[in-house]
């Protein structure tokens, strides 16, 4: 057991720490939320120049080679700042296409996603919101050698910055298919945006008869169904990732806050009651980190475990949440203002909630997987 | 990062999991009740059989017979014995006052207890609380006044576990009632045997009786019982504490606790059917799955930084808090599992799972109040870890 950083993780966590304080701070996370999609695109040319997007990418593919707990020691601070920014839809889609994709597709794609001229996001969810590949219902019919694709994808964050969505559908012979759909300016994708608690852009995207080359096609049949658990398992623990530095920053801000408050001639925080509130609050971050970082650990390019990444997406879909609304609680009525900060944290929280399944979805799965 | 444990702790995890298969009776399904003289015999056998292996004082120096394990593999050793609900595992004389002695006792002391110790022979008990110093430790009474070469002690001692087993105890008391509460006090052993020393039996809610309250009138202590400076007994003391505050036992027995549920709704003999066929139960199992794997790591994490040598005090806290909580959860929810049979007591006729849940339930209530109040340990983490201000 190694619960310490790797060099090249200190290395990582220190250099976005610096960045995103600048970067994403306050303020920008605001202007996206009213809407400023130039903040998005000037925060992400920056990533892009970075070299997060190729971070896990193979180095065979024009990446930084890195494992999924490097990827996630990034995404702590990600979530941290609440980057309003693709990361973890471009991470999640490249892995699933280095995973699964074929050889060609891997060469097309790969190295452009890694430089930024493509970002990918998944579009899996439909009208009954379910991350279960099962509930598929967007058709895809065979015409020549293109698919024809017709239907609705609900959910899908940053659609209006992505060039291409990761998508699943069902053929003719009621087979899923993986495949990736260019949506960029695209005849025959049409845009729904919604207004979502993240913050950043989600979208529905309607496909009317959208012809896409089989080529495009990850995975079909039972290798789809695999593909698409396996991106719900991936995305889960990114977003977990995310979660934990979301909520490590809320206890720090929370500790910060009722160390300075002062009534009754004393700090709030030097009272028991809101001192077991704290206590609680950095059990539960605790405990999250060490989840997401052992469910981190156990993706590698052969696989993962099903169990530990469905852990961590319960405990921090439930236990971030939970300490979001307590936090609220140990900052009083200056924490139920619009103007402080601390409700951005609590609307992320609540929406990374339910990405990737929630945590119902996922304690079925765990159920599943401790032969319940 | 890395998520796996070293081949040399999983070979030690697997000869002591075949020892324990050896040692344990087939049908053992623990806890053991140290009242009963089976089980206390039981604790013996197995205390023997690890110090022959050379696994009870593992965590001792090379000199004192140990072999300087790690604290990681300390807790695959604590957790594998409470996994399997083992009695034998000496606490008191290995994990406690062994240590204590190491640092702070004479020479002496250090040869006439410490082989004995590591040798499984002698029964160590340990006096702290009082009956009115509880969480305030510092307020105790117990008195010892000096008398040539001896103390005369005069007090009483409560939640004394294993005190009716016990050959040895150590024992804090006070020396100088006139300095402050903190600077008074004594760090003694006193043999279990002297006159004036009374063991009064304490049944705990569950019906067992684990711990007492020890009487002492007029007991007469050589001085060369005296560990540490006189006066400078609270320092010696707290070191004990430190070995004392882990989680790793509670994670393990809700890991056990939460195996056994999960076995019994997938039983087909089971007389609970609802339990199978209904989808609320296994949604629940799966929570509290992932809440005893979140516990078993911030276990691992205290061990992880205890080996670089930090002093984790704020995380022992708090794997102490999660791990006695989660516990509880789970034997709460395997005895409304259970139903009706729920609270059906051990030797009742028609019980399910032999009536252990509810009896344990009962039993580890004291998991949050020992060895410092969870609302102690919050404290601890609020002022230690988050850097909040005392008051």
């Amino acid at each position: 057991m190694d619960f310490g950083l790797t060099e090249t993780q200190e290395l990582i966590k220190a250099s976005a720490r610096e960045f995103l304080e600048e970067k994403s701070d306050p303020a920008i996370v605001r202007a996206v939320a009213e809407g400023d999609s130039d903040a998005i695109d000037a925060l992400w040319k920056d990533i892009v120049e970075l070299g997060w997007p190729s971070l896990t990418i193979s180095e065979e593919h024009g990446g930084a080679g890195l494992s999924f707990s490097d990827l996630a020691v990034l995404l702590e601070e990600l979530g941290a700042s609440l980057a309003p920014t693709p990361l973890v839809e471009s991470s999640i889609s490249s892995w699933i296409l280095e995973r699964f994709g074929s050889d060609s597709l891997k060469s097309e794609l790969l190295p452009k996603i890694a430089n930024g001229e493509v970002l990918i996001t998944p579009a899996i969810v439909e009208r009954d919101a379910s991350w279960d590949p099962e509930s598929t219902k967007v058709a895809a019919t065979r015409s020549g050698s293109n698919l024809v694709i017709t239907g609705e994808k609900r959910f899908v964050a940053f659609a209006a910055q992505a060039t291409h969505a990761l998508t699943l559908v069902r053929t003719d012979n009621g087979e899923p298919a993986l495949v990736v759909v260019p949506i960029w300016k695209a005849d025959g994708v049409e845009q729904t945006p919604l207004s979502h608690a993240s913050g950043v852009p989600v979208s529905s995207l309607s496909f009317n008869e959208l012809e896409v080359a089989e080529s495009n096609i990850i995975a079909t049949g039972e290798l789809a169904t695999q593909a698409v658990d396996e991106l719900v398992a991936a995305g889960g623990v990114a977003r977990s990732a995310q979660l934990a530095g979301l909520g490590r920053a809320v206890v720090d801000a929370a500790v910060e806050y009722t160390a300075n408050r002062e009534q009754f001639g004393v700090p709030v925080g030097s009272f028991q009651a809101v001192q077991h509130h704290l206590a609680n609050m950095a059990i539960a971050a605790k405990q999250v980190n060490h989840l997401v970082h052992a469910a981190a650990w156990s993706f590698s390019r052969d696989g993962y475990s099903v169990d530990t990444a469905a852990q961590a997406k319960i405990a921090a879909s439930d236990k971030i949440a939970e300490l979001c609304w307590t936090a609220h609680q140990c900052h009083g009525a200056i924490g139920f203002t619009w103007e402080h900060d601390l409700h951005l944290y609590t609307r992320r929280a609540m929406a990374w909630k339910t990405d990737y399944g929630d945590s119902a979805f996922h304690k079925s799965k765990l159920a599943n997987a401790m032969g319940l | 990062m890395r998520f796996d444990f070293t081949p040399e702790e999983k070979n030690f995890k697997s000869q002591l999991s075949s020892f324990l298969d050896d040692v344990l009776p087939d049908d053992w399904h623990g806890p053991a009740d140290e009242s009963r003289d089976d089980h206390w015999d039981l604790n013996q056998d197995i205390k023997k059989g690890l110090a022959e292996r050379g696994w009870l004082v593992m965590s001792w120096p090379k000199e004192y017979g140990g072999s300087d394990s790690s604290p990681m593999m300390n807790t695959i050793f604590a957790e594998e014995m409470a996994y399997r609900r083992a009695p034998g595992h000496d606490r008191f004389g290995t994990r406690m006052f062994g240590p204590t002695l190491m640092r702070f006792g004479t020479e002496e002391q250090r040869t006439k207890y410490l082989g004995s110790i590591a040798r499984g022979e002698i029964q160590w008990c340990q006096g702290y609380s009082e009956p009115n110093s509880g969480s305030d430790l510092a307020s105790l009474q117990a008195r010892a006044v000096e008398d040539g070469d001896d103390f005369i002690v005069t007090g009483a001692k409560i939640w004394t576990s294993l005190a009716h087993r016990a050959d040895m105890m150590f024992m804090l008391v006070r020396t100088d009632p006139e300095a402050r509460p903190h600077k008074g006090i004594s760090l003694i052993i006193v043999d279990m045997k002297s006159p004036g020393v009374e063991v009064q039996p304490i049944v705990n809610m569950a019906g067992v009786h684990s711990f007492n309250q020890v009487i002492f009138d007029q007991v007469r202590v050589p001085k060369s019982n005296l560990v540490g400076d006189l006066n400078d007994g609270w320092r010696a003391g707290m070191t004990v504490l430190n070995f004392e505050r882990s989680g790793i036992d509670y994670a393990a027995w809700a890991r056990a606790a939460l195996e056994e549920l999960v076995d019994y709704v997938n039983n087909d003999d089971a007389e609970v059917t609802a339990a199978k066929s209904d989808p609320t139960v296994r949604i629940k199992l799966a929570e509290l799955h992932m809440e005893v794997e979140a516990v078993r790591l911030m276990c691992y994490d205290v061990s992880y930084r205890q080996g670089k040598g930090e002093i984790p005090s704020a995380e022992a806290s708090m794997s102490k808090v999660a791990a006695s909580e989660v516990y509880l959860k789970v034997l709460d929810y395997g005895v409304e599992i259970l139903g009706m049979y729920g609270v059906l007591e051990p030797g009742s006729n028609q019980a399910e799972l032999q009536g252990r849940f509810f009896k344990m339930r009962l039993f580890y209530t004291s998991g949050p109040i020992l060895a410092g109040t969870n609302e102690i340990q919050k404290n601890i983490i609020a002022q230690r870890g988050l850097g909040l201000p005392r008051k």
